[in-house]
């Protein structure tokens, strides 16, 4: 087991680096200088040098790339180019919402996801059945900004029970913020609660179909208790690694909502870099984005292992 | 004193009649065999009785278990029934047991769903039980998972699950079919002991009439979801009344005619001192990779028309063998002839000599690729010569071997999936025929079939080497198989020869312990004299 | 009885996708009324006879543009489905044809790396660097689409190399090549078809999402995701700008969706032997 975390832990740490190539490189290619972006089109060649000189600029690109990444392991992003202001504390206000968004959407799917797939996987061919399918059918083809389009439009234009847009800030309470979340979680969980119930449903209905659940009914159980005893905990393998890929895609979309809802996250940041040609909070972004994937891979990796003793064996 | 009666037992599976008035008993302490090829409606008999028949199955008539007819139980009672007074064992221990529990809570968990016991003493009844199927717990303890166990130890802890409460009937549906033939024995032999220690009655069903014949004391035979026969053990096999009976019973047993063959033929293939070493995936990150050796320095010979069999347990090493003689892999060390051609260690094998040996393999669903005609999949080793056929010549030679293994030279329009079992081995034997080999390695060539369809590949085989002076290896677990079709016979274990010599000396007189005891455990029919 | 049901899911999602390919190809002919005309004196119009999904706030027709917008989103979605395939099964391929070799490492290696990169990270790296567009949007969800194939056709393939219909196309002399060609390509395709018809339904939606955000197709070609990011400041008052986007974007989906659930249950030999 400690060897499989072992095996695990090196081959993040591998995708961390090449990853943080790539991406340096990648930014690199970009034409034009920061320095004189950053102050004008008048600015004298001096001045543009001096501020070269403080941002680094000058060194090699090899000092540049490993600047950048010891500065990021101690939690030093580099300074950015439009604001003067430390890249870490621009992400460090901002993450507080993005993340928050993600993990509550998460926890949305999954709560409904779950009891969707297991209702519709024991009921096969029941109404149920069909209309849970149905559903996620839906869920699966609506694009989730829509979506949250359409839940402003209901529940804060026509309802007004939620604001439009905005967040009060975690200083105003946990559940303030709670709130001003829960729309734009709603509407990032709908579609992967959808793809994730009918991933439960078809993994339930091939782990049913196992041989070693016939053994369980011959031992005299129902079918209740050989669900609950013996089919969840083996269908909730392939499962994990959907929600794994999942939160992936719910940062993505937490990127994209956060604009939906006018939400001060990390999609927000990465915009504005985007238009203000800021690109070492481009830089910072997404590699933090990309380590939170794979961080997620990695534990749904050690997930699988705790779930499944044969993966503990083999590797 | 009579368990269970079953009585005009029918069943449907969506409106589809798949048993019609199926009766049979048995009694306390009896064993009773029921017998039938595939699709005869024999586990579909077991499932009615445990009542876990799939969606849609309708059953009428009756089945009376104790004095109770088990048709007018609800679910409820049934799942108190099932386990605690009726048992189960099925075919493939592969799979039975549930891979992410360990085999203790597994057992444990048959005591718990029927009493009201503690966690602590359910534990203590699977360790007592596992002992009892002769799983001693130091060896393996509780805590262990399937996937830790091997098939034999696996179907051990599926009997200690349907046994732990002391059931009074035991059905086993084909319960040995996927194990060793040494293991099978073992296993027959602690079924029938817990019959009769528990003085329990118990249900064997399997296709293979030895080894029903060895412990039934009754027996049902069945075709097509009826039963065609039915008696004491004895009596069936002494009157052999009914003809399917007698025709079952004589392909069981079918010696294939065949032109004997002179010992003095010249030498077709030379394996000398072979090895085969494969590397082990590493255990550790900056451990060195070790090697295992599948095949140890092994040699033998082949004469030409002369038909030799290959016997061993799964895992000995007779199908890496059999991968280097094809070319498929190379060797680590010695050398292989074929027709006076030397291919060396580490050699690549060259076409000129690939072309002389083709296979012929298992199983018959999965050796053709389903997206081509039959024609096109007969013609696949054509690739393996020089002077490619034309058209015409094309045509002709499909058409005619595949005339030669007794199919239409229409059927090459066709695709794989129109063919039965037995026709897709006959298809597969022309594919190694086609371009002429002149040895055939023949991987289990009949064990996927049934025994009836199982006599007539192996005469067509037989037909076949004496035609074209064709040299087979036949690589089989199924001795009385091999003992049938073959002139000499190879004993593999371990990556060893242990034994070689005529079929009939080595059959007779086994030399080698490990040769004795895999014939020991040959299940034998009543009236074979070996 | 239940073939049914997979039968209906064909019909219905072929005719639904069907109807916005058509769509699509009909605008480089005619559409009701010309996409870049502007006309103040018309804006913001009620769906009605005269303009039937309304108009926008420049007194565009909402039909017309989204009949145009089809042809961005299936134009996007039918490239980066190409890319991910004629990149990604090879690949594959390949991988299976000489598994635990250094080639397997390194293409599952890099199809790792490619997975950590959601598609609208890339779309974010590439606009970063080259500016946004159309095509950043095609590159952005192909190099997403290209882990997707390769990892399905090394899965499907490595089974099919176990099979013993393999090993005698080996012991027919065949290299790994040759028979990657003649014996697993053509027992994956029915796989990468409905993979295919998935990724292209997941395409549109990445289109819309990077077109809402300004990063896919740039004005003036119309785009649904786009005409959904310019309503949202006037959903209160003219609610149909969002509305009719969303449905031709929610509609295609489905029927692709349908038409690629029912592909995949005509294709499954196991179904297909119930039937029998």
């Amino acid at each position: 087991m400690l060897r499989f975390v072992l095996k695990r832990l090196l081959s993040l740490v591998a995708t961390l680096a090449v990853a943080s190539v790539v991406i340096f490189i990648a930014i690199e290619v970009v034409p034009g200088d920061p320095a004189s972006y950053m102050l004008g089109l008048n600015a004298e060649p001096d001045t543009v040098q001096a501020l070269r000189d403080e941002l680094g600029l000058n060194a090699s690109k090899i000092t540049r790339y490993f600047q950048w990444v010891g500065g990021m392991v101690h939690g030093d992003f580099g300074t950015s180019y439009t604001y003067r202001t430390p890249v870490s504390a621009m992400i460090a206000d901002r993450i507080g919402i993005s993340l928050p968004l993600a993990l509550y959407a998460l926890l949305l799917s999954t709560v409904i996801a779950f009891p969707a797939g297991i209702i519709a996987a024991t009921r096969r061919g029941s109404v149920a059945d069909v209309s849970i399918m149905g559903a996620t059918q839906l869920g699966v083809a609506i694009p989730n900004f829509w979506f949250a389009m359409l839940l402003v439009l209901f529940f804060s234009i026509q309802l007004r029970w939620f604001s439009a847009g905005g967040f009060p800030g975690w200083d105003e309470g946990f559940f303030a913020g709670v709130k001003a979340l829960t729309l734009p979680a709603v509407a990032l969980a709908l579609p992967q609660a959808s793809i994730l119930a009918r991933v439960m449903r078809s993994s339930l209905l091939d782990t049913l179909g196992e041989d070693f659940i016939r053994t369980a009914r011959a031992k005299g159980l129902t079918t209740r208790q050989t669900l609950w005893r013996h089919a969840l905990r083996n269908a909730l393998i392939p499962v994990l690694t959907i929600i794994g890929l999942q939160f992936s895609f719910l940062l993505a979309g937490a990127i994209i909502i956060e604009n939906v809802f006018f939400l001060p996250g990390l999609g927000r940041l990465i915009f504005q870099a985007i238009s203000q040609r800021d690109l070492i909070v481009v830089e910072s972004v997404v590699m933090l984005l990309v380590f939170a994937v794979v961080l997620v891979t990695f534990l749904v990796d050690v997930a699988y292992a705790v779930a499944d003793p044969r993966l503990r064996a083999q590797r | 004193m009579t368990l269970l009666t079953v009585e005009n037992l029918r069943l449907s599976i969506y409106d589809k009649p798949v048993l019609h008035d199926i009766d049979f008993q048995v009694s306390a302490g009896q064993t009773l065999g029921i017998i039938g090829e595939s699709g005869s409606g024999k586990s579909l008999s077991a499932l009615s009785i445990m009542q876990l028949l799939p969606h849609g199955s309708q059953v009428a008539g009756s089945i009376v278990f104790d004095g109770e007819d088990l048709l007018n139980k609800t679910e409820a009672q049934m799942c108190d029934i099932r386990g605690d007074d009726i048992g189960m064992v099925f075919q493939e221990p592969m799979t039975a047991l549930n891979p992410v529990q360990t085999i203790g809570q597994q057992v444990a968990e048959t005591v718990i769903v029927h009493q009201r016991v503690s966690r602590h003493e359910s534990m203590q009844i699977a360790a007592q039980t596992l002992e009892h199927v002769e799983l001693p717990n130091d060896e393996f303890p509780l805590s262990r998972y399937p996937h830790e166990l091997s098939g034999g130890q696996r179907q051990r802890v599926v009997i200690a699950m349907a046994i732990a409460l002391k059931p009074r009937l035991l059905i086993a549906d084909e319960p040995t079919t996927a194990l060793d033939v040494t293991t099978q024995a073992q296993v027959l032999d602690l079924l029938k002991r817990l019959t009769h220690e528990h003085n329990m009655g118990l249900i064997l069903i399997s296709h293979d009439l030895g080894v029903v014949a060895d412990i039934a004391d009754h027996m049902v035979i069945m075709r097509h979801g009826k039963v065609v026969d039915s008696g004491l053990t004895d009596a069936i096999f002494k009157e052999l009344k009914h003809p399917y009976t007698q025709k079952l019973y004589e392909a069981s047993g079918h010696v294939p005619q065949r032109v004997a063959v002179s010992s003095q033929a010249e030498i077709l293939l030379k394996v000398d001192s072979v090895s085969r070493d494969y590397t082990l995936p590493r255990t550790g990150l900056f451990s060195a990779a070790k090697k295992f050796r599948a095949v140890n320095a092994v040699s033998f010979v082949i004469h030409r028309g002369e038909n030799v069999g290959l016997v061993g347990e799964s895992g000995c090493g007779k199908s890496t063998l059999a991968r280097a003689i094809l070319g498929l892999e190379k060797v680590q060390a010695g050398s292989i002839s074929i027709d006076g051609e030397q291919v060396l260690a580490d050699m690549q094998m060259p076409s000129s000599l690939r072309r002389k040996v083709q296979v012929v393999f298992q199983d018959p669903y999965g050796s053709f690729n389903p997206r081509h005609k039959v024609k096109r999949l007969v013609a696949e080793p054509f690739h393996l010569l020089e002077n490619k056929p034309g058209a015409r010549e094309y045509e002709r030679t499909i058409a005619e071997v595949l005339e030669s293994v007794g199919l239409a030279s229409s059927d090459g329009d066709k695709y794989i999936h129109e063919f039965s079992g037995g026709q897709r081995q006959r298809i597969a034997i022309a594919r190694a025929l086609v371009i002429k080999p002149k040895l055939i390695v023949l991987d289990e060539p009949v064990s996927a079939l049934d025994v009836s369809i199982r006599a007539q590949i192996l005469d067509l085989l037989a037909a076949l080497s004496d035609r074209y002076q064709l040299s087979y290896l036949f690589i089989s677990h199924d001795l009385t198989v091999v003992r049938s079709v073959t002139d000499r016979v190879l004993v593999m274990k371990n990556g060893n020869i242990v034994e070689q010599g005529d079929t009939e000396t080595v059959f007779s007189d086994p030399q080698h312990t490990y040769t004795k005891n895999l014939l020991s455990s040959v299940p034998v029919l009543p009236g074979e004299h070996h | 009885m239940e073939s049914g049901i997979f039968r209906r899911n064909l019909v219905i999602g072929a005719v639904l996708a069907l109807i916005f390919l058509l769509a699509a190809i009909v605008s480089f002919f005619w559409t009701p009324y010309d996409v870049t005309q502007l006309d103040i004196a018309n804006k913001l119009k009620k769906p009605g006879s005269q303009y039937w999904f309304g108009t926008d706030h420049f007194g565009r027709d909402i039909f017309s543009m989204i009949m145009v917008g089809a042809r961005t989103s299936i134009a996007v979605a039918i490239v980066a489905v190409g890319i991910g395939l004629t990149v990604g099964v090879p690949l594959g391929l390949a991988a299976a044809a000489w598994r635990h070799s250094l080639l397997d490492e390194l293409i599952m290696r890099s199809n790792d790396l490619v997975f950590a990169f959601p598609a609208l990270l890339i779309a974010i790296m590439i606009t970063a660097v080259f500016g946004p567009g159309a095509v950043n949007a095609i590159i952005a969800i192909g190099i997403f689409n290209i882990p997707v194939f390769a990892r399905l056709t090394r899965g499907a393939a490595l089974s099919l190399w176990t099979r013993d219909f393999i090993l005698a196309a080996r012991t027919a002399g065949k290299n790994a090549f040759r028979i990657s060609v003649e014996h697993i390509l053509p027992n994956i395709v029915n796989l990468l078809i409905v993979q295919g018809t998935i990724q292209f339904s997941l395409g549109i939606l990445a289109e819309a999402g990077l077109s809402y955000v300004g990063l896919g197709a740039q004005p003036p070609i119309p785009s649904w995701g786009r005409m959904l990011a310019e309503s949202q400041t006037m959903i209160s008052f003219a609610p149909h700008l969002a509305l009719f986007p969303g449905f031709a974007i929610v509609l295609t989906v489905l029927g692709l969706n349908l038409f690629g659930d029912g592909l995949r249950d005509y294709f499954d030999p196991r179904l297909r032997q119930q039937s029998r």
